[in-house]
């Protein structure tokens, strides 16, 4: 790191013209001794471990004036409701379900308004259901929707919502577990619920696929990681026979109209970081961008179509609020490591320990500690001015050629699992085991999903206390994320149980350090 | 941030410095030049600490005028005390407004934690004091058709009815119901707190003079009647229609406490930059070149990002009232003035306290043409001055029945507005110029900028 920097003074000085340079011995004492893992990040990494660790910009672009005000501009656009909401939608705007730039929430109750969570849907092919699209919008503006005002919805929200589409709700069950020990565990199995559909009933074949939205930064770095670098990670047939077969999704690119590679969203159906974004205001707000210029109204939603906002442009955002939103995206910082002793220059010795154990039990086959980043081209859009967009936008250097620690492979892996959905009375009830969805999305099975990241996670409940873990948060601890792991995993999870508890603490102690 | 970097690269200068001087003697000139530089850097960097000194000492006295005339306004509701409360909430801006270049580098504004030691860049009381856009909702009574937003983020992070009107749930409103729910949910519009929690108060929102709303909007600010402070059966109102006598009073206790606790955020500030006492004061006049180039780089970050960016360039783009930074008020000419003003400030060494004593000190001007960059110091200074011209006419349309949520209502075109803008673009680029010029000092924030890590 900072040794680069060392490097070159100690060159200049070789080179300048008077006596030899000195081989100071001064340079030990002023070479940095923070270990390169400490900036997860690279360059984009933050010192901020508050409730506010999630929502920082890098050094390199708060001192770099143009982009300091990309990055502001794109923070405030996050978090405003932009025009041409809905009519259907799940959020009206971007932190409403990142909250404070972190996780979303798992309602408590069936009463409380799912609003930074959402269900998927499609039938066990991933095909979307004709009559409702591929997602549930729980929610649609009062102009729209017929029901009577003492819903829960509008109760809830002094008559501005009314209820869209239909209603989901998770409730759980129990499981009783223990440790090889003998020390016993419970996890919280889910149940999905949709009822009070609106557009009539599902398909027969019906699948849901809850999500909880998940903390934002770092993708810009993620982005840019070689494709290369992920096809040499792929093992589908299990070839170095370690149980784990990590693939490659696919997914399709607006803007090339050619298959490419998933990375984004929980089974990676999202190529870039654009196309994230612009199918998260389509499909969760209801607003459409240049990449998703269609209302998400389907032909049977007449009242959908009926109350598009006349007021709002066409497509409903330009291309400008895009590419800010994009850009700040993309450049949020990654928390730095904690743990590690400045004045000692040492790890806290769980930490250490833990992993050591994290290797050991090969949750690295997976969770894939580093990663060197190729060059992170500028927006598709155009580089991004306070006049406008304009051709040749510049790679993002503080993205480029990083060394970074996310602790992903980027790939989908089948977790385990199997699905089945009841309908009774108007109400479809989904009950799973093992973390499986039952929806599959492209080559990404209803079983499968996309190894998440695992930088920032030991402050995922600083920066929200009510958040949890899991694609659809079902884990309340990090302990109970991993006690979930099965299928390519399991051979993992069988080892993680068999630790002793003095182990086991340490291995979450080198978690939460992330 | 890099917490451990400052020190480390100045003392790596420090060492480049002294290996140098020791093995070229025969620059001796050089090197006293340099000793001038050095002191002049030196003393820019201590009037700019003895600036926001006086700056924020400035904002604390006004924030307690404010604060005792919210207290007379309590104490006897009438049409005088509310327009008096509000003459010292405008009054209590204007320091505050020129303080904001103080931002962005580090300082206590963004940085002093609750237990007194600095953090990083946003672990400081900055949003508890200035944070907007707000949904107001959550405070007290709001009309439901307004151009803007009055709710949270996430609807699920609403509480019933709002803070004032539900008795039940929140008996008492003192600072710890006030703290308990600033962001409440992890909301950032669910702001309870500082100057705009206490506008918002103080005007109510801005619905034009027939108390409409509606998309057209007049030169008025929020219509709130002193009646919404009248704490006495049968006359106390919220809105259109009378409310128990105790909605009134629970206000004046909001109100009051908003008050106190501004006071209390703001004290640590102004002791952090004591010049005798104060922690950060002393912090930076030890350290000049990283001060020196704090200096530099807030007045560019406030210039592009926050003034002409967030504040300006949003709200004309959307037209949105809601983007605008004191919607109640109406005041906003006055916070694009005023951050500009302090941009100048910094940049002159200058600063014209409440008594009126005109400050004036070593600056960063006269540091340039101590090096010989006379040119680019009379290119900044004639910038930044074109660009108070530009704020200065929306300052003096605001006056003359134009207000900022008007104007940015003729469309994105309006002449002063983007004016303006483009002003703010132009004198970033000379900003630019000035640190490129002070390399010498400014060496940790370039190198911050250009360092790989991880290589």
């Amino acid at each position: 790191m900072r040794l680069a920097y060392i490097g070159s003074l100690s060159i200049y000085l070789g080179l300048s013209a008077c006596s030899p340079a000195p081989s100071s011995p001064k340079t030990e004492s002023l070479t940095p001794s923070m270990p390169l893992e400490i900036f997860s990040g690279g360059d984009a990494t933050t010192f901020v471990s508050s409730n506010d660790a999630f929502s920082q910009r890098p050094n390199a672009i708060a001192k770099n004036f143009r982009l300091d005000g990309a990055f502001t501009t794109g923070d405030h656009l996050f978090r405003s409701a932009q025009n041409g909401v809905g009519p259907l939608f799940n959020n009206p705007n971007c932190q409403g379900c990142h909250l404070n730039d972190g996780r979303g929430v798992v309602p408590t109750t069936p009463q409380t308004l799912m609003t930074s969570m959402l269900f998927k849907l499609g039938d066990s092919l991933g095909k979307p259901d004709p009559n409702y699209g591929d997602q549930l919008q729980p929610f649609a503006l009062n102009r729209v929707a017929t029901l009577n005002e003492s819903s829960h919805v509008s109760m809830a929200t002094n008559g501005l919502w009314r209820i869209g589409e239909g209603t989901a709700s998770v409730s759980f069950e129990i499981k009783n577990g223990h440790y090889s020990d003998g020390e016993a565990y419970q996890l919280r199995q889910p149940i999905y619920r949709v009822s009070g559909l609106q557009y009539g009933p599902l398909s027969s074949d019906i699948q849901f696929s809850p999500r909880v939205a998940p903390q934002v930064f770092g993708v810009g770095l993620l982005e840019a990681i070689p494709i290369e670098t992920l096809k040499a990670q792929a093992d589908p047939n299990d070839t170095n026979k370690d149980g784990i077969s990590g693939r490659i999704a696919i997914a399709y690119d607006i803007l090339t109209q050619l298959p490419s590679v998933g990375r984004f969203a929980y089974k990676a159906q999202a190529p870039s970081v654009l196309q994230q974004v612009a199918s998260a205001f389509s499909g969760d707000s209801g607003i459409t961008s240049s990449l998703l210029e269609n209302p998400t109204c389907l032909p049977t939603q007449a009242d959908c179509l009926a109350n598009l906002d006349e007021n709002s442009d066409i497509p409903d955002i330009n291309n400008e609020v895009l590419a800010f939103i994009e850009f700040y995206n993309r450049t949020l910082a990654v928390p730095a490591r904690r743990g590690y002793n400045t004045d000692t220059h040492k790890w806290q010795e769980p930490i250490i320990r833990g992993q050591a154990l994290f290797n050991k039990i090969n949750c690295q086959g997976c969770h894939v500690a580093q990663h060197k980043t190729g060059v992170a081209k500028g927006s598709a859009l155009g580089a991004i001015t306070l006049q406008g967009l304009s051709d040749n936008a510049t790679p993002i250097e503080v993205l480029s050629e990083q060394t970074i620690f996310p602790y992903t492979d980027m790939l989908v892996h089948d977790m385990g699992g199997e699905c089945e959905v009841t309908l009774s009375d108007g109400t479809y009830t989904q009950q799973c085991s093992g973390l499986a969805d039952g929806l599959p999305q492209g080559n990404v099975s209803g079983s499968e999903w996309r190894t998440p990241p695992l930088w920032g996670i030991g402050l995922v409940q600083t920066v929200n206390p009510n958040a949890t873990f899991l694609h659809d948060g079902r884990a309340r601890t990090i302990e109970e994320a991993v006690l979930w792991h099965g299928g390519e995993a399991t051979q993992s999870l069988k080892q993680f149980k068999q630790l002793s508890k003095n182990e086991r603490s340490e291995l979450l102690a080198f978690l939460g350090s992330l | 941030m890099f917490k451990h970097n400052p020190l480390m690269i100045s003392s790596t200068v420090v060492l480049l410095i002294a290996l140098l001087a020791a093995c070229q003697p025969q620059q001796s000139e050089n090197v006293k030049d340099n000793t001038r530089v050095k002191e002049l850097s030196a003393g820019v960097v201590k009037h700019n600490s003895d600036l926001a000194y006086a700056i924020y000492s400035d904002s604390l006295m006004l924030a307690e005028v404010l604060h005792d005339d919210i207290l007379l306004l309590i104490d006897s509701p009438s049409k005088k005390t509310l327009h008096n409360a509000r003459q010292s909430w405008i009054a209590a801006r204007e320091p505050y407004g020129q303080s904001e270049v103080y931002r962005f580098r580090g300082g206590p504004i963004d940085a002093l934690k609750a237990d007194g030691s600095m953090g990083e860049d946003g672990e400081g009381p900055e949003g508890r004091i200035n944070a907007w856009p707000l949904g107001e909702a959550l405070i007290d009574y709001v009309a439901t058709n307004i151009d803007g937003n009055a709710g949270p983020e996430n609807p699920a992070n609403t509480i019933q009815g709002n803070l004032i009107a539900n008795v039940q749930d929140y008996p008492q409103i003192n600072r710890e119901v006030i703290n308990q729910f600033y962001e409440y949910g992890e909301d950032e519009r669910n702001v309870t707190t500082g100057y705009h929690a206490i506008e918002f108060l103080l005007w109510g929102q801005d619905v034009n003079s027939d108390s409409k709303g509606g998309f057209s909007r007049d030169s008025t600010p929020g219509q709130r009647p002193y009646t919404y402070y009248l704490a006495i059966e049968g006359q106390c109102t919220s809105g259109a229609i009378k409310v128990d006598a105790q909605i009134c009073e629970r206000r004046g206790d909001y109100l009051i406490a908003a008050s106190e606790m501004l006071i209390d955020d703001l004290a640590p500030i102004v002791a952090a930059w004591q010049p005798q006492t104060g922690e950060h004061y002393k912090t930076l006049v030890q350290n000049p070149s990283d001060s020196l180039a704090g200096m530099l780089e807030s007045m560019g970050r406030l210039s592009f990002g926050e003034l002409a960016g967030e504040r300006i360039n949003i709200s004309l783009a959307t037209d949105s009232q809601e983007d605008e930074h004191s919607c109640f008020s109406d005041n906003t000419h006055r916070d694009i003035f005023l951050n500009a003003k302090g941009i100048e400030n910094t940049y002159l060494g200058t600063y014209q306290k409440i008594d009126g004593t005109m400050l004036k000190g070593p600056s960063i001007d006269s540091l340039l043409r101590e090096i010989g960059q006379v040119s680019l110091a009379d290119e900044l200074t004639k910038r930044l001055d074109s660009t108070m011209q530009a704020a200065s006419q929306i300052d003096a349309q605001a006056k003359n029945g134009k207000p900022f949520d008007v104007l940015i209502q003729e469309g994105v075109q309006q002449s002063d507005i983007s004016a303006m803008i483009e002003r703010l673009v132009k004198q970033t680029d000379s900003i630019e110029k000035a640190i490129d010029a002070l390399a010498v000092s400014t060496q940790s924030l370039r190198q911050d900028t250009e360092q790989k890590i991880g290589e």
